[in-house]
């Protein structure tokens, strides 16, 4: 008995010592962020998650950039022109690039990453955005290709910057280890993908640019917000975001550690099956926008730390209506909106929702229960939920899911980038983004037109309608816009953070 | 210690000479006393608090105890102790439900394997030993992910694994009996084997019987709130203890009171379960 | 003794055999398409097709059976569908932070339950017996994952002496080792109590008693390894509780081992891993009580003559 503990003291102390070699590289330096949820996909076109966006931007770059101001800068391409019509463009592309895997970087590299989004055989998650307004990428010459497109696109540059605009090795791609194994032309390199451990991320000695960041990147996740705070507490790990609410006030008063907050891009909403019998009668959809506070739901479920959302368009849009305020709280007049649509008894739905946002369906099963809703909440994990959110109709009818809790940030990308998706009726799930099959066409009109139109203040006047339009059928039950709020320990610096939670920080710097 | 021949006694005098060896013994009596705790909250819930346990107050919410909320409120300002009162309702359906279908199915099974002969109890035995290897949680993990979550798989899955106990008990008992002079005896007098069984098997069996299933009860309370802790059992806004200790997770550091009394509630209910089925043991041990 | 042994070691591929079925129909059980079930929700219509072929789908029920358990000797569990590595993979890989997770928490346990337990045999009916016997019966009733609740709230996060996350230093073992050995050593200190109590009033300890040993060396060398019956017992025979007890202190603390791979492959739906954590985890328990049976009858004869 006694040699037994003592060999296994000597056991025990041996791993620790190897464990605590391990875990500080004495001289390289390294960054650890903590995120809520795990990267989806190595493969940037493949996934549409703010999340993994984070983890593949080190790592990856498209044509062009977001500088730090929010403006676009070359990055993969050195320049571009357009024609007079703005449907035709020229880029002239950076020479004595490489991708990680070492192929060469050149026209017909562009040429592959866009062909393989618009081709509809592939599905991959992101092609979406190209799609929507790319008709063709073509080479020119060894480092120039020009791109025709369908429709203007005041975002194109922007497009590029990220997503699936990001450049992917096509080497990889055909080998089909791209999802697993990230590889692009950026200034990191993955070292290592631990499944559901970490991502870990080198500096890429080959990098054709400047890169002033730490020698290492390691994303972690945890879906649980009170591991998120002691990590960040603890000094475990550098960054976490995005802060789970109700540890943003313990965090602000950590002396060491800085809360970021600002006003974000994400709304958040729960989606209604204008299938389900009931949902179908606009009536009906009113009634639960009229019956959600959503003053006590921010105060409730995001501390204060976001605001509620009056419109589709988020405040951080140039277009975004301010004035807009359909549905003010107030149960009297939900109760008979829901009678004069033959539900004075109320009727019983289904909502999806993912375990982060668990509580605010059950903050809405509590609200709704007032008006005789008896809401069923399914908690789903983040594959079972992407299934059943954009099942197509048949399959959301054979489920029973009539609602999904979810959000969507379209950043900087701007407002059609942001309507399009939910409320066109060319986006219906599984396709787009459009859950509840929403389809009115003074809607995709309004979008339409908005889309290829110049000039500033008529775009702004049309989408401001738009937004009018889409208020009053209710397709969704609007809930807040979510504040962007990260938190990292005193000695880190250099980090960005675009609206809707893409935090950059392939140039932090930590001391 | 007890010497009275209580066959000489009437049968009102020997049930009272039962209930009061069985109150003096200490387990019998405070386990007795805590379980009927929890029963007489379940049963006089309404009573007791004036709160609703499903009733969001969104503007209090994570509230620490007070006079107006006596444990405090939850993450959605709900009455902790209201939740955890009308939580105990929820248990006691748990324990009786379970405990009833186990021994309902158990119960026979062992019988059956003790008077049949020995391929029929062999195979009997062997399905329950298979049944047995499984830990609890794991055959009630696997059952969840077939049927789904909530609040009837959870009943059906800890049942299931819990009719093993019982088979080998009252097979173990009837094995022991039917040896007995007396029950040969009425098997040559002609007595058919549903009376022997009814009279003379289930009779004799009926105090390690009862013994058993307060210990059960113990476990199904506790693999009941672990599956609705993990999120695989019953399903919010019902106030089950396991359930309402989950939501404790989030806040760690921020409050520890929605966690901190459910799991007392947890403590205090299977404790009086297992010092009473300790008690009751311990008195038919003696009366051997 | 020999005929024992091998009447135990015989019935282990039967109980494996029957557990390896029930695991099987359990899978095969669910509604809808097995193969895409199998394939994930995400996978191609192609890969559904192999999973089909793969599974034997169109063969009849017994022929599937014999496949998977043939594929399931050599190791091939089939592939996670969260991760599309193989199964075996996943577990290997966090086993040994279960094995390790669950040998602690057996030395704690036994280091504090046996001389618990003795400490309450001598003291019999008196008050160190009576702490004792509260203590272990409490131990027993606790649910183990609001204790690790109560020690995360105020270790980890309010007074930061303890690390909330992962498995890296000694540090984090302390929490999900005390919270998994509480329930052991309730049972052990019981269990080494009441078997002291029988030894000591046996005959030959009256005898040593008599022949003029003294009280302290009667009892650490004589009871004592009659108190290696509760520990066996315990530890091999009882296994199988201290896998269910890992599931949830795995769960509670992010341990990551097998307990939590078992229960976030519920979540995720992703039926190979359910599948063989479920088997593999069900071998070891039923392994390690054949162990624990043909230890006790080494240690007690008696017990033997079934």
């Amino acid at each position: 008995m006694e040699s037994k503990n003592k060999h296994f003291k000597v056991l025990t102390l041996a791993g620790c010592l190897l464990a605590s070699m391990a875990s500080t590289s004495v001289f390289a330096s390294q960054l650890v962020i903590m995120q809520n949820e795990p990267p989806r996909s190595m493969d940037p076109g493949n996934q549409t998650a703010t999340f993994t966006g984070t983890v593949l931007d080190p790592m990856y770059e498209g044509l062009t950039r977001l500088g730090d101001d929010g403006k676009i800068i070359p990055a993969l391409a050195l320049s571009w022109t357009s024609d007079d019509s703005g449907l035709n463009w020229t880029f002239t592309l950076r020479p004595n690039v490489k991708f990680h895997d070492g192929t060469p970087f050149n026209a017909d590299a562009v040429v592959e990453n866009f062909q393989r989004h618009l081709n509809t055989q592939r599905g991959l998650a992101g092609s979406g955005k190209i799609r929507t307004f790319i008709q063709d990428v073509k080479k020119k010459d060894e480092l120039t290709v020009t791109f025709q497109l369908k429709k203007i696109n005041p975002a194109f540059l922007t497009v590029l910057a990220s997503g699936p605009g990001l450049m992917v090795s096509p080497k990889a791609d055909k080998a089909g280890s791209i999802n697993n194994k990230a590889d692009g032309t950026g200034p990191y390199k993955l070292v290592q993908y631990k499944s559901g451990e970490y991502v870990l991320e080198q500096k890429n000695p080959d990098y054709w640019g400047k890169s002033s960041g730490p020698d290492e990147i390691k994303w972690t996740w945890s879906s649980e917000p009170s591991v998120m705070n002691m990590a960040l507490q603890s000094g475990q790990v550098d960054i976490i975001n995005p802060v789970p609410p109700q540890f943003a006030g313990m965090l602000k008063n950590n002396a060491n550690v800085n809360l970021k907050q600002s006003p974000g891009a994400a709304v958040f909403w729960v989606d209604l099956n204008t299938q389900s019998k009931a949902l179908s009668d606009v009536r009906v959809r009113q009634a639960l926008n009229l019956a959600t506070d959503q003053q006590a739901l921010v105060k409730a479920i995001m501390f204060g730390y976001a605001q509620p959302a009056n419109s589709a368009l988020a405040p951080v849009d140039p277009n975004y209506d301010k004035a807009l305020h359909d549905y003010p709280y107030d149960l009297q007049k939900a109760k008979d909106l829901l009678k004069a649509a033959g539900y004075a008894d109320g009727f019983p739905m289904s909502i999806a929702v993912q375990a982060p946002d668990a509580r605010t369906a059950q903050v809405l099963q509590g609200m709704w229960s007032k008006i005789g809703v008896k809401l069923n909440v399914r908690q789903m994990e983040s594959g079972v939920w992407t299934k059943a959110a954009f099942a197509d109709g048949k399959e959301k009818a054979a489920q029973g899911t009539d609602a999904v809790l979810a959000s969507w940030s379209s950043g900087l990308y701007g407002s059609d980038l942001q309507l399009r998706p939910l409320y066109h009726t060319s986006s219906f799930a599984p396709g787009g983004a459009n859950l509840g099959f929403f389809s009115d066409k003074q809607t995709d009109d309004l979008i339409d037109t908005a889309a290829s139109t110049l000039d500033d203040a008529k775009r702004k006047d049309l989408y401001f309608q738009a937004q009018k339009q889409i208020s009053g059928l209710a397709p969704q039950v609007l809930l807040f816009y979510q504040d962007d709020l990260y938190a990292a320990r005193k000695n880190i610096s250099g980090v960005v953070m675009q609206p809707g939670g893409q935090i950059v920080v392939r140039d932090a710097v930590k001391q | 210690m007890n010497s009275i021949d209580t066959s000489v006694l009437s049968p009102r005098s020997r049930s009272r000479h039962l209930i009061s060896t069985l109150l003096a013994n200490p387990s019998i009596a405070i386990g007795g006393a805590l379980v009927l705790l929890v029963v007489l909250a379940a049963a006089l819930a309404p009573l007791i608090t004036h709160w609703d346990p499903v009733e969001q107050d969104l503007l209090n919410t994570l509230q620490a105890p007070s006079a107006a909320h006596w444990f405090g409120t939850d993450d959605y300002g709900r009455d902790i102790f209201s939740r955890v009162i009308y939580g105990a309702r929820i248990t006691l359906f748990e324990v009786s439900l379970s405990v009833a279908i186990s021994m309902v199915i158990g119960i026979p099974l062992g019988i059956i394997s003790g008077l049949a002969g020995r391929k029929m109890d062999a195979l009997i035995m062997w399905v329950m030993d298979i049944i047995f290897a499984f830990p609890g949680i794991v055959l009630a993990i696997l059952i969840v992910s077939v049927l789904g979550e909530g609040l009837t798989n959870m009943l059906i899955a800890i049942s299931l694994f819990s009719i093993p106990v019982y088979a080998r008990l009252s097979r173990n008992l009837t094995l022991g009996l039917k040896n007995m002079e007396y029950i040969e005896a009425a098997h040559m007098l002609g007595v058919r084997y549903p009376r022997i069984i009814t009279h003379y098997i289930l009779r004799n069996s009926i105090g390690p019987l009862i013994v058993q299933s307060t210990l059960t009860a113990g476990a199904v309370v506790l693999s009941a709130a672990s599956l609705s802790f993990l999120g695989l059992g019953v399903q919010p806004p019902m106030p089950e203890w396991g359930t309402m200790m989950s939501d404790g997770r989030n806040f760690l550091g921020l409050n520890i009171y929605v966690s901190l009394f459910p799991g007392l509630a947890i403590l205090i209910t299977v404790l009086g379960f297992n010092v009473l089925g300790d008690g009751l043991r311990d008195v038919m041990d003696k009366r051997l | 003794m020999k005929a024992y042994v091998v009447k135990k070691v015989l019935s282990l591929p039967l109980i494996i055999f029957g557990v390896s079925i029930i695991v099987f129909i359990a899978i095969r059980a669910l509604p809808g398409d097995p193969a895409r079930l199998m394939a994930g929700p995400e996978a191609p219509q192609e890969a559904v097709d192999s999973m089909r072929v793969r599974l034997g789908l169109d063969q009849p029920l017994p022929l599937q059976y014999v496949r998977f358990a043939a594929e399931a000797l050599h190791g091939n569990l089939g592939l996670s569908l969260q991760s599309q590595r193989p199964v075996m993979t996943e577990i290997s890989e966090r086993l040994p932070y279960t094995l390790s997770l669950a040998a602690l928490a057996y030395l704690l346990a036994i280091a504090i339950g046996v001389p618990a337990g003795m400490t309450g045999a001598i003291y019999r009916q008196r008050i160190p017996d009576q702490i004792v016997m509260v203590l272990t019966i409490a131990g027993a009733s606790i649910a183990n994952f609001w204790l690790a609740l109560l020690a995360m709230n105020y270790f980890a996060v309010e007074l930061g002496w303890l690390p909330l996350l992962g498995a890296d230093s000694w540090k984090n073992y302390i929490m999900p080792t005390v919270t998994l050995a509480i329930l052991p050593m309730a049972m052990i200190a019981r269990m080494t109590r009441s078997s002291m109590l029988d030894v000591l009033s046996q005959d030959y300890i009256r005898t040593a008693k008599a022949k003029g040993l003294s009280s302290a060396s009667i009892n650490w060398k004589h009871a004592l390894r009659n108190a290696l019956i509760p520990i066996v017992t315990i530890v091999a025979l009882n296994f199988g509780s201290l896998i269910g007890g890992a599931v949830v202190t795995e769960s509670v603390f992010n341990w990551p081992g097998i307990g939590r791979l078992l229960v976030d492959s519920v979540r995720y739906r992703d039926y190979p891993v359910i599948q063989g954590v479920t088997l593999v985890a069900v071998t070891g328990v039923v392994l390690m009580n054949l162990v624990g049976e043909i230890l006790i009858g080494l240690l007690n004869p008696k017990i033997r003559f079934d």
